[in-house]
């Protein structure tokens, strides 16, 4: 036959809460974030502080790393690196399952969210410096 | 696959040759129709047969597959009631597309062939039927109707409820389960655990309706495994309903409410999900 996917057939309930609630809370979060914020980060920090004359630009680049060394700051730019690397890792392991790795769908959290941890604590590092974002 | 052109009969058909309860022809034009045929008794594998009909731009094709029974080959299988997009019995695959066939006007498609398949994702029964048992299982399984202790008590007079309050749910109650969601939605297919839209908006809709208590009965079902998060939010099932229903907005807002309850369980073990 040439009709392809479910029978619909439900195998009984399962657990109450799944885990997928939680990475989908990152997801959702991260996605916000993302949405908001990144675009804003991209244009500040790849065009608006390098243009221009250089020297200019380079003081500016300076008092931009000395107001991303303000520790609130450092948190709320961490937040947003993290949430953000997230978002990216659910949606890449939810694209992989749809690749035609869904068996894998446990297997897939350990490079994908692993991922974003180790990304995540790497940027953790970045911003404990005082160099800012550079 | 196997394409046999059969040759079927074309022109206008006058009064005097109406079969009671089918389209009448008016027209002189004529355009072809592409039938997906499969008798599970007689054919080994599915074919496409193709039918010369009387075009009128009135018709949509539900009239031209109708017409091609009642003239051409009775043997054609398909499922409609209403002609008027309400009973949701007569969604079919046209050129592609997941459409209810009683509101795809032949004019959309005219001069072109229309090809008309079952819908996609669901076992085939006979040419363009489809089974629905594998949907009405998930249908079944998030509980789609009021539940309560005194549901049958009508001593208090109605369940009274605010205008705000219907708001809340009042557009998930328009699906007509055409499954038309089923068919547009690529997790639906890839994912057997999935519940898909229309079952999912319609537990949304009960989860959101101020009389129900039966919230924590339906995210049992809802909150497991790929039950309800393999919704990767693609949207079609949004684009292609004909009843303007949002499933993907009521599955992103049932994703919300399962993601609270599960921090919820952390804070309160015993009083979550409620």
């Amino acid at each position: 036959m040439s009709s392809s996917g479910s029978d619909g057939r439900r195998g009984g309930r399962r657990a109450r809460h799944s885990g997928e609630a939680f990475w989908w809370a990152l997801f959702s979060a991260g996605g916000v974030m993302a949405a908001l914020f990144v675009p804003a980060f991209v244009v500040v920090t790849g065009v608006l502080l390098p243009a221009g004359d250089p020297a200019v630009a380079a003081a500016r680049a300076e008092a931009f790393g000395q107001a991303v060394g303000w520790w609130p700051v450092k948190i709320a730019l961490l937040g947003v690196i993290v949430l953000s690397l997230f978002h990216c890792a659910h949606r890449i392991r939810h694209t992989l399952m749809d690749f035609g790795l869904r068996r894998y769908s446990g297997l897939l959290k350990v490079p994908c969210y692993g991922g974003a941890l180790a990304a995540s604590l790497w940027a953790a590092l970045v911003l404990r410096g005082n160099t800012g974002l550079v | 696959m196997s394409k046999e052109r059969a040759s079927a009969s074309a022109g206008r058909v006058g009064s005097g040759e109406q079969v009671a309860g089918s389209p009448v022809a008016t027209d002189e034009r004529t355009i072809t129709l592409e039938l997906f045929r499969y008798h599970p008794e007689t054919d080994a594998e599915p074919r496409f047969q193709s039918y010369e009909v009387p075009y009128n731009e009135d018709w949509v094709v539900l009239d031209a597959i109708n017409w091609i029974k009642d003239h051409v080959d009775g043997t054609v299988t398909h499922r409609w009631s209403c002609r008027m997009g309400v009973c949701g019995s007569c969604g079919m695959m046209v050129n592609g597309e997941p459409v209810l066939t009683c509101a795809a006007f032949l004019k959309s498609y005219f001069p072109f062939a229309v090809r008309v398949e079952p819908l996609v994702n669901f076992p085939v029964e006979r040419d363009l039927v489809v089974s629905m048992d594998g949907f009405m299982d998930k249908l079944e399984a998030v509980k789609p109707y009021m539940i309560r202790d005194d549901v049958n008590d009508t001593s208090g007079g109605e369940f009274r409820q605010s205008p705000a309050e219907l708001a809340k749910y009042k557009q998930f109650s328009m699906c007509i389960n055409c499954m038309l969601c089923y068919a547009a939605c690529p997790v639906v297919g890839h994912e057997e655990g999935f519940l898909g839209p229309a079952a999912l908006a319609l537990g949304h809709r009960y989860n959101k309706d101020s009389r129900d208590h039966g919230r924590s009965e339906r995210m049992d079902v809802m909150l497991s495994d790929e039950a309800m998060w393999g919704c990767t939010f693609v949207g079609e099932c949004s684009v292609v309903c004909p009843k303007h229903v949002d499933p993907a907005g009521a599955i992103q807002q049932a994703k919300a409410m399962g993601a609270q309850e599960y921090f919820k369980a952390f804070v309160m073990p015993k009083g979550a999900g409620a």
